[in-house]
């Protein structure tokens, strides 16, 4: 196989240099913000911290801990024994500086979603470059331009650290830091294969926000069908199962007994704490009638988490990164308490796709609404909790435009694939028997 | 056969002479420091009788509803307070019994009592028949068992103290009105036909700026050697009155309560009015007729007069006759008070900050007990102590943490008040978001948190009026020095309003939230189940449509 090797072709990649600084300016305009008065402000925002992961509930639970009071006889604390433990010892190794610590884990972060990027980026122009002789001919302008694709990664990592997104949610000290950090060293084994350590962070995720379990199906076809091992699939998903039920164990333990499982999963699964956040669930469980909020639970709950599941695997098993980004995306719109934080997470791994952007059509209007949307939250927040001249529905409105921007830019992004993927098989040519004509689904 | 029956019917009235019960009326009347009066009425039941072996089918004094709910429910102690307005410690001392605004019960069950919680329950339901308030309302999700704040009062069988059979609950929402005084006042066992009771109208008394019914039962010593213990049943109706409300500060019986008293109680074996001389050198005034009897009294080192008068058969009324004297005393404010508010602003994050004054020149040792509701959840990470502005520790610290719509926070400080001090204890909340269902129908009109305690054993008794422990009546409160005086200071209720939903919207929010889930689910299906195909631009004129569908049907 004469496959050139895309490193010895003379492409445009980001230096370290500038990689280096840009991590740099990500982590100093972190601590500044840290350090300035903003940061309880960004704290406070329910668009940042949910039950799930604001740190005074953290610190309260940490606080319950070292004065020998169970955290979990109360409901204000949702975090496993095992996150606490990490977040514990994490915070002891950094000496109790909770600005510095977000800011390395974010930063961390970002790193590694760099070097996923890279190498899945690799990947698929090698992939493209074998699959080459079954495209039609005239799409040479639709194929990955090592020019361009090589300067994704970096343009991840500046999606990522300068994300205002990520950073009002590293410097809100919200634990979605923690979990984008462990579900981008997912991403990054999983990228490079090492399925085993792709099943440990995956089984971390999962135990931490419970929906990402979902993701073992994208990992294994991604070991399956980029990996092309079998068992490499099969490594994954056991060391998923095994390091689940390890963590389990280990939570029992630590927290003495089994009053966790309600408060966190519990409460994920069961939505009992209707605080305003950017997700469907809460004004719709506040005004959900008794006796059918069982019923749009499950209803919600299966929607979030399998119902797209087995349908987007078929269709999409030859893309498993763009399923896992995808799955991420309905689990970020659909979960029950969303944060910013999934949000920009999922948007920074967007450059990985630049080469969809060209078939996708509503990156204006997405902009548009995402912009609007967030701008406007803050404001009728204010207007409805301080002010009292709003009221709960402007605030719903907001997130309801903001769900519909996300899942526009997931029904986006999988329809350009599509198309892209028929423009290449067939070619750009739009005409059906001499005749103007147009894509229809059928 | 009837010799038998008639034997029956004596050994019966044999035993009912015999039984025995004794009732006591008291009033006090103490004019406070600033314009008000303060009435206390006391009515205590005493009953030498074994609850291990009574079934309270037959009593002569003692109410035998009450005695039945207690005996049904295994109760050790109970007492119940309901209360209007604010007992204003800073200006007015300490009253007899305390009382928190609105309704306050807390019981005692005994050790071999099965399930606590079901009985708590059914005790309450009990009690808001028995006295028409609403404490049906009161069950596990608004009950605690405070491990420092309520140790019984009266006897116990066993040498250590469990709060797991303790239960504490409050309802600051409770308004208390006259079809609460009814009720009581059928327990008594003269009713309002004659006695000290026949001064309870309610159209006078809910005028006060302080009022308070309390029924109080416990089990004390018959002797020294308490091999035998007996019932207790205190009935208690505390009033402020307010001169400016009165209109003179010429009060007399028939002013204060409508009606002078309708003679004695035949059935009281002690019927006594005392009136608070003491406070005469400030606000000078005359007693018309003259005390039967003038007592001094001399408790913790402080002096105090009483005139006493004896209850006649007949009608009896007390007038006072104000000397308008240009003396300006100063008023000395209670060793400890207290009081409670909230911080913050808009309906985000707020704190509850309550503020304990020590006005001793020696430390002094409080608990203080917060009974905080669970939709108003408490870190306690952020729980703070400041004293004189320096931030002092707890010397010992209870916490449970509370569960949505299961169990309310529970917090009792134990904490050493330096001398002449000013200590803040302050905690941060979250404002919570209910289910649209769960807000009561005037949902703005807020949620209520109830009263602090704190309680506390004073070295005077100074402004002290409280009975002691070993005590039934208020003239076993004359004379009577001991080591420590008890106090417990209920602080004001709080009011917080907890950011509401749109109440006309399930419809429309139910609707819109599946859209948006709709909105996925068609795209998504889309792709996933169709493929792409390249057809012709060309639209189809309508009359080539229909024909393509008619030749179809044919």
């Amino acid at each position: 196989m004469s496959v050139k090797n895309p490193v010895d072709e003379e492409v445009k990649r980001a230096s370290i240099a500038q990689i280096v600084t840009t991590c740099v300016i990500g982590a100093i305009i972190r601590c500044c913000l840290s350090f300035s008065k903003y940061q309880s402000i960004i704290a406070n925002h329910v668009e940042i911290s949910t039950p799930l992961n604001s740190w005074k509930r953290v610190s309260e639970g940490l606080y319950l801990l070292s004065n020998n009071i169970n955290p979990y006889s109360g409901d204000l604390l949702h975090e496993t024994p095992f996150s606490l433990y990490i977040y514990r010892n994490v915070l002891r190794l950094f000496q109790g500086r909770i600005e510095y610590m977000f800011a390395t884990v974010d930063v961390l972060t970002g790193m590694i979603l760099f070097f996923s990027a890279k190498k899945y980026v690799e990947e698929s122009y090698k992939e493209e470059i074998v699959n080459r002789h079954q495209y039609a001919k005239d799409v040479s302008s639709y194929l990955l331009k090592p020019d361009k694709i090589f300067l994704s990664p970096y343009y991840v990592l500046l999606a990522y650290l300068f994300n205002p997104f990520t950073v009002l949610s590293c410097v809100g000290y919200s634990t979605t830091v923690f979990h984008n950090f462990f579900l981008s060293a997912m991403l990054f084994s999983m990228v490079h294969g090492i399925a085993v350590i792709c099943g440990i962070f995956l089984a971390i995720c999962a135990s931490i926000s419970f929906y990402p379990f979902v993701l073992i199906v994208p990992g294994f076809l991604y070991f399956k069908n980029v990996h092309r091992s079998v068992v490499k699939a099969l490594v994954s998903l056991k060391t998923f199962l095994a390091v689940s039920v390890l963590i389990v164990v280990m939570c029992t333990n630590y927290g003495k007994d089994f009053s966790y499982l309600s408060n966190v999963y519990g409460c994920i699964l069961t939505v009992p704490d209707l605080q305003p956040n950017t997700g469907l669930f809460w004004y719709f469980f506040t005004e959900m009638f008794d006796h059918f909020r069982e019923l749009f639970i499950f209803a919600f709950q299966i929607n979030a988490s399998v119902l797209y599941l087995i349908p987007l695997s078929i269709k999409f098993r030859k893309q498993p990164f763009l399923l896992t980004v995808a799955i991420l995306t309905i689990i970020s719109i659909f979960k029950s308490y969303p944060s910013i934080g999934d949000v920009g997470f999922i948007l920074s791994l967007l450059p990985c796709f630049r080469h969809l952007f060209r078939c996708s059509q509503q990156g204006f209007l997405v902009g548009v609404i995402m912009l609007i949307s967030t701008s406007l939250a803050p404001i009728l927040w204010y207007l409805w909790i301080y002010c009292n001249s709003a009221n709960a529905n402007f605030y719903f409105g907001v997130t309801l435009a903001f769900a519909i921007a996300q899942i526009f830019l997931l029904t986006d992004i999988l329809f350009a694939q599509v198309k892209r993927e028929f423009v290449l098989k067939n070619g750009t040519e739009k005409k059906v028997d001499g005749e103007e004509s147009l894509l229809y689904l059928e | 056969m009837e010799i038998i029956h008639i034997l029956g019917v004596l050994m019966h009235i044999h035993s009912v002479l015999t039984s025995q019960d004794t009732f006591s009326e008291e009033l006090l009347i103490k004019p406070l420091y600033s314009d008000q009066v303060y009435t206390h009425f006391h009515f205590s039941t005493k009953w030498d009788v074994d609850m291990d072996t009574e079934t309270f089918n037959h009593s002569r004094l003692f109410p035998r509803a009450l005695g039945e709910i207690i005996k049904r429910f295994n109760v050790q102690e109970l007492h119940v307070s309901l209360t209007g307005g604010l007992w204003r410690y800073e200006n007015w001392g300490y009253p007899v019994v305390d009382a928190a605004p609105g309704a306050e019960v807390w019981a005692w069950f005994r050790p071999d009592t099965g399930d606590v919680d079901k009985n708590w329950k059914l005790l309450a339901n009990s009690l808001s028949g028995l006295l028409c308030a609403s404490l049906n309302f009161v069950d596990k999700s608004n009950s605690i068992s405070p491990e420092f704040s309520f140790q019984p009062s009266g006897a116990i069988d066993s040498p250590n103290v469990n709060n797991t059979y303790l239960r504490y609950a409050s309802l600051p929402r409770e308004i208390v009105c006259t079809e609460n005084l009814t009720p009581w006042k059928k327990l008594l066992p003269c009713n309002s036909k004659t006695g000290l009771a026949s001064l309870l109208n309610s159209g006078y008394i809910h005028n006060s700026r302080y009022h308070s019914v309390g029924l109080h039962l416990r089990q004390i010593c018959q002797d020294e050697s308490c091999e035998s213990v007996s019932l207790d049943l205190q009935q208690t109706v505390s009033l402020v009155y307010d001169y400016g409300i009165l209109g003179t500060k010429d009060w007399s019986l028939s002013k204060l309560f409508g009606q002078g008293v309708n003679g004695r109680c035949v059935l009281a074996s002690r019927s006594e009015i005392y009136i608070d001389i003491t406070s005469t050198t400030a606000r000078a005034f005359t007693l018309d007729p003259q005390p039967d009897e003038v007592l001094t009294s001399v408790r913790g080192g402080h002096h105090s007069t009483f005139g006493k008068y004896t209850l006649p058969r007949n009608f009896f009324n007390i007038y006072t006759k104000f000397i308008d004297k240009e003396i300006v005393s100063l008023n000395v404010p209670p060793v400890l008070h207290a009081n409670q508010y909230l911080t913050g602003y808009g309906q985000e994050r707020g704190g509850i900050v309550t503020k304990v004054y020590n006005n001793h020149w020696s430390e002094l040792d409080v608990v203080l007990l917060q009974d905080i509701p669970w939709y108003v959840p408490i870190y306690l990470h952020t729980l703070k102590l400041m004293s004189n502005d320096i931030e002092i520790k707890p010397v010992a610290l209870r916490y449970v943490p509370g569960k949505q719509r299961e169990r309310p926070y529970y917090l009792e400080v134990f904490i050493k008040l330096p001398p002449r001090s000013t200590t803040s204890v302050s905690i941060d909340f979250d404002y919570v978001f209910l289910k649209w269902q769960e807000y009561p129908p005037d949902a703005n009109h807020g949620f209520y948190i109830g009263s602090a305690i704190i309680s506390s054993i004073l070295p005077v008794a100074r402004n002290y009026t409280g009975l002691p422990q070993d005590g039934t009546l208020i003239s076993h409160s004359f004379n009577a020095s001991r080591s420590g005086y008890l106090v417990q200071v209920r602080t004001e209720n709080m009011v917080i309003t907890l950011p509401t939903p749109d109440f006309s919207m399930p419809y429309n929010v139910i609707c819109l939230a599946c859209t948006v889930v709709a909105l996925a689910f068609g795209p998504l299906h889309n792709i996933t189940t169709r493929r792409l195909v390249m057809k012709s631009k060309k639209k189809e004129s309508l009359l080539v449509k229909l024909k393509k569908f008619l030749s179809f049907n044919k």
